[in-house]
């Protein structure tokens, strides 16, 4: 069930007043469980069996891990039990046939008689081998739960019901923001105070996601994938235009859904955490990842970037180099089983590991100008998306040669589109800007509401899925 | 010297600001330039420093200055 369509504003007008009405009964979080399962296995509903195992398997597995002394080797063993099963149904269904797949070749290149199965042969019951939706975002954030309670971070949760909301919370169970345990479980414990603003603030923050889903990414998304979908017989201008398009493209789809998320949790009177802040003004690779996917980038930076940082600290530096290309490797690999998202990984590591002493130099934070800065941050984050984007490795390669050496004819794109991406960055600048106050002035408000209806009803093309609900 | 005024010429000499006052609910956010990256000079400065050596899942587990100055404390007990 998708924000933007009509089956959950439907689902929200029942979900929301029996919600409110339940307030003063211990009814309102059983409903609220039913509501997320409701929604979850809407779409594909055997895969609701998988959210049911991580949340027993876990709220079990973490019970032992808490029951064991501090230190023991039972602690340890229940502890990497945990990690294992939590993490088997995404190794699974995300990567086994990447796996065999690969090794298949490989074994074939090396003339050795072994063939892996494909892992749809080892479904039971003939379930369908399909990736269910949101799995890499509730394994993460049940993954965060066991470290947490492991590493003596947060208390260990004794509600089923609160620990089955901490992992399919409707609201982000699709695609995020990843909360921690220490954030959202204490925010069930109790029904929350709702007030008019919870309203007011909960409803602007949808549609706000709702305009940059449904006017801005779908219509840039009709640029993008008809360029990146026939790369060899597109120019340079094309070539590039296309591939900034969908740098706002995918800006636009993942904080679009994520205000959308937002909004939800918000007119159920919880908080979600703040996912993205204003990441194309960022002024170095660092600070790209401190203001893209915020939720995401700090839990890789927590529990995969800081235990290898921390293991080779004596290497100093190498050992933080290291680190930062190990992080973004599996961040690559994260976002889905390709080799176009291991390079992307790998370019954000090893990019990020260049200009690691740099970023923190006096020079580079007082001397060269912002605006440069965050020019070269947007064009080698853009250099990235080439291979996010590309339909397979090959297409990658052809775009960035084909960028350098194709003909410079002149790009087919749309006026509207151009206009419309230049109008968002300059709202952007101004935002973080000291002329800040001239957004927030009733005149300019009104302009850009009129402005946001104009491009609802020229530029929607209804939408479609969202680009974050296949990892 | 106690612990907390010789940790707190460690946070002054890795963070070069004089005027650093630890607090133990002192969080990362509360010193400038203190970030994940920066973090791993502190941690070996403080092992240096006292002449000790954390385990991995001390360093993980650290919350603010307060955890860090108790497993320092524990250690040289």
């Amino acid at each position: 069930m998708l924000f933007h369509t009509w089956p959950f504003l439907l689902f929200l007008l029942v979900v929301l007043p029996v919600f409110y009405s339940l307030r003063n009964t211990p009814l309102w979080l059983p409903w609220l469980t039913a509501a997320s399962y409701f929604f979850y296995a809407w779409s594909n509903s055997y895969a609701l069996l998988v959210v049911l195992y991580i949340t027993a398997f876990d709220f079990i597995l973490v019970a032992r891990i808490d029951r064991s002394p501090a230190e023991s080797r039972g602690r340890g063993i229940w502890f990497a039990i945990a990690l294992v099963g939590n993490l088997f149904p995404l190794l699974f269904f995300k990567y086994a046939r990447f796996v065999a797949e690969n090794l298949n070749a490989l074994f074939s290149c090396l003339h050795v008689a072994l063939r892996l199965p494909d892992p749809s042969g080892l479904m039971p019951f003939g379930l369908p081998y399909l990736l269910p939706a949101g799995i890499s975002f509730f394994t993460f954030q049940s993954l965060s739960y066991i470290l947490d309670v492991y590493l003596g971070k947060a208390p260990r949760e004794r509600n089923l019901l609160r620990f089955a909301n901490f992992v399919c919370f409707f609201p982000q169970v699709m695609a995020g923001p990843i909360e921690r345990p220490g954030h959202l479980l204490p925010q069930f414990r109790q029904f929350p105070a709702i007030r008019l603003r919870n309203i007011t603030d909960g409803l602007s923050l949808f549609l706000l996601g709702l305009f940059k889903k449904v006017a801005l990414a779908s219509y840039l998304s009709l640029y993008v994938d008809r360029v990146y979908d026939n790369p060899s017989v597109c120019g340079a201008p094309d070539l590039i235009l296309a591939t900034i398009a969908f740098a706002w493209q995918i800006y636009f789809d993942f904080s679009g859904y994520t205000d959308m998320a937002r909004g939800v949790a918000e007119l159920l009177g919880f908080r979600l955490v703040l996912n993205f802040n204003n990441p194309y003004l960022a002024t170095g690779l660092g600070d790209f990842w401190r203001r893209w996917h915020i939720s995401f980038s700090r839990w890789i930076l927590d529990y995969i970037f800081m235990p290898l940082q921390m293991l080779w600290r004596e290497r100093r530096f190498a050992g933080t180099a290291a680190a930062l290309v190990i992080t973004f490797l599996v961040s690559g690999i994260w976002h889905g089983a390709a080799w176009t998202f291991v390079i992307w990984g790998a370019l954000h590591g090893v990019g990020l590991a260049a200009t690691y002493q740099m970023e923190r130099s006096a020079w580079y934070r007082k001397r060269v100008p912002s605006v440069l800065k965050q020019a070269g941050v947007f064009a080698y984050v853009c250099f990235t998306w080439v291979f996010f984007r590309a339909n397979s490795l090959d297409d990658a390669v052809l775009i960035i040669r084909r960028i350098f050496t194709a003909a410079w004819q002149g790009p087919q794109v749309p006026a509207l589109m151009l206009g419309s991406v230049i109008l968002v960055w300059l709202y952007q600048y101004l935002y973080e800007s000291r002329w800040r106050a001239i957004l927030e002035t009733g005149v300019v408000r009104l302009g850009l509401a009129a402005l946001m209806a104009l491009s609802l009803c020229l530029c929607s093309s209804g939408g479609g899925s969202f680009i974050y609900f296949r990892f | 010297m106690t612990t907390m005024e010789r940790l707190t010429e460690i946070f002054r000499r890795v963070f070069a600001d004089e005027e650093i006052h630890l607090r133990p609910e002192m969080t990362a956010g509360d010193v400038d330039g203190w970030d994940s990256l920066s973090h791993v000079n502190l941690i070996l400065a403080v092992e240096r420093g006292f002449g000790i050596r954390f385990q991995q899942k001390e360093l993980l587990a650290f919350r603010n200055v307060g955890d860090l100055l108790e497993s320092i404390e524990k250690k040289l007990t």
